[in-house]
C-alpha cells in the first residue's frame, strides 16, 4: 500500500505544469473576393491587448488569451480562460503590409488584402 | 479465487493511476478539447458564480449585440434569449463557415429569488456579465440573541 502511495505521490510532483490554459480552436468563417480575404474568428471574452496574429513565411497565426475575472464561488463553470489558437496557410498574394484587424463583441476580423499583382486583370483584346 | 488484501490494493492502485492519466488527457493533448461556439446547442455557455449578495452569471455570445439580446427575470427564473445574425459580407465567395447562427435561449432556476429591479447586465468583447442581486427575504440574516 505503501509503495502505490509513493508511486501516486511521485506522478502528481513530476507533472511539469508548463501549459496552464487550455488551447481552444476558435470557429472561423472565411471569405474571399477579388481584392482581400475575410476571416472571422469566435473569440468571445479576449480583449484587444491579448490577440496576436503573425504572418510569417505563408502561415497565418491567430492567439487569443481569455482571462476572466472570477468572482465569488463558481456554482457552475461551463467557460473559463483559455488561449484560442489557430494557424491558416495564406497564398503569398497577400499583402502582409496592409492586413488589417478588428475586435467588435469578441468576433476578431482580419482583412488580408491581395496584392495588386495577384488581382484578376481584364485583357484588353487589340483588333489588328 | 482466494487473493490476497495486498493484490487486490495493487490493483485498485493501478486502476487510481490509470483514472489519472484519463483525467489529464485534456491538459496533455489540449487540441482535443474542440471548442465552439455553437449555436445549433441552442444555448451558450454559462458560469454562474455566487458572490456574497450577488449572484453573476457570465455568458458567451460573441458578435451578438444588445439590441439581439434579451434577458427574463421572475422571481428566480431567468431567461437569456437572442439571436446571431450571419455577418457574411455581400459580393464574396464563402470559403469555410464554422461559426453558427440563428436564435438561442437558455434558462436557469437561480438558487435564490433575485431583486429583478436591480439586476445589471453588461456586454463586453462578446461576453454577456449579469449581476443579479438576491432579493431581501432570500439574503442571509444575522440574527442577535436577546
Amino acid at each position: 500500500m505503501d509503495k502505490n502511495q509513493e508511486i501516486t505521490k511521485r506522478e502528481d510532483k513530476n507533472i511539469e505544469k508548463t501549459r496552464e490554459l487550455y488551447e481552444a480552436i476558435p470557429a472561423v468563417d472565411i471569405y474571399e473576393n477579388e481584392d482581400e480575404i475575410l476571416l472571422h474568428a469566435d473569440m468571445p471574452g479576449v480583449v484587444k491587448d491579448d490577440i496576436s496574429v503573425n504572418i510569417d513565411n505563408g502561415t497565418l497565426s491567430l492567439s487569443g488569451v481569455r482571462k476572466l475575472a472570477s468572482k465569488g464561488l463558481a456554482n457552475w463553470e461551463e467557460f473559463s480562460d483559455l488561449e484560442y489558437i489557430r494557424s491558416f496557410s495564406v497564398p503569398q498574394t497577400i499583402d502582409v503590409e496592409k492586413v488589417d484587424a478588428e475586435l467588435k463583441d469578441g468576433v476578431l476580423r482580419l482583412h488580408l488584402p491581395k496584392s495588386e499583382a495577384a488581382k484578376p486583370r481584364q485583357i484588353e483584346i487589340k483588333t489588328a | 479465487m482466494f487473493m490476497r488484501i495486498n493484490d487486490l490494493d495493487r490493483l485498485f492502485g493501478t486502476m487510481s493511476l490509470l483514472q489519472k492519466k484519463l483525467d489529464n488527457l485534456n491538459s496533455d493533448y489540449g487540441q482535443s478539447y474542440g471548442y465552439k461556439w455553437e449555436v445549433e446547442g441552442n444555448s451558450p455557455r454559462t458560469n454562474l458564480y455566487k458572490n456574497g449578495d450577488n449572484f453573476e452569471i457570465y455568458a458567451e455570445v460573441p458578435g451578438i449585440g444588445k439590441d439581439d439580446l434579451n434577458i427574463k427575470i421572475q422571481g428566480n427564473y431567468l431567461e437569456i434569449t437572442g439571436t446571431r445574425n450571419s455577418d457574411a459580407p455581400e459580393g464574396y465567395k464563402t470559403h469555410k463557415i464554422e461559426r453558427g447562427i440563428g436564435a438561442f435561449s437558455r434558462s436557469f432556476t437561480l438558487p435564490a429569488d433575485v431583486d429583478s429591479s436591480k439586476v445589471e447586465a453588461t456586454l463586453k468583447d462578446g461576453i454577456l456579465y449579469l449581476t443579479l442581486p438576491k432579493s431581501e427575504a432570500a439574503k442571509p440574516k444575522k440574527i442577535t440573541v436577546s
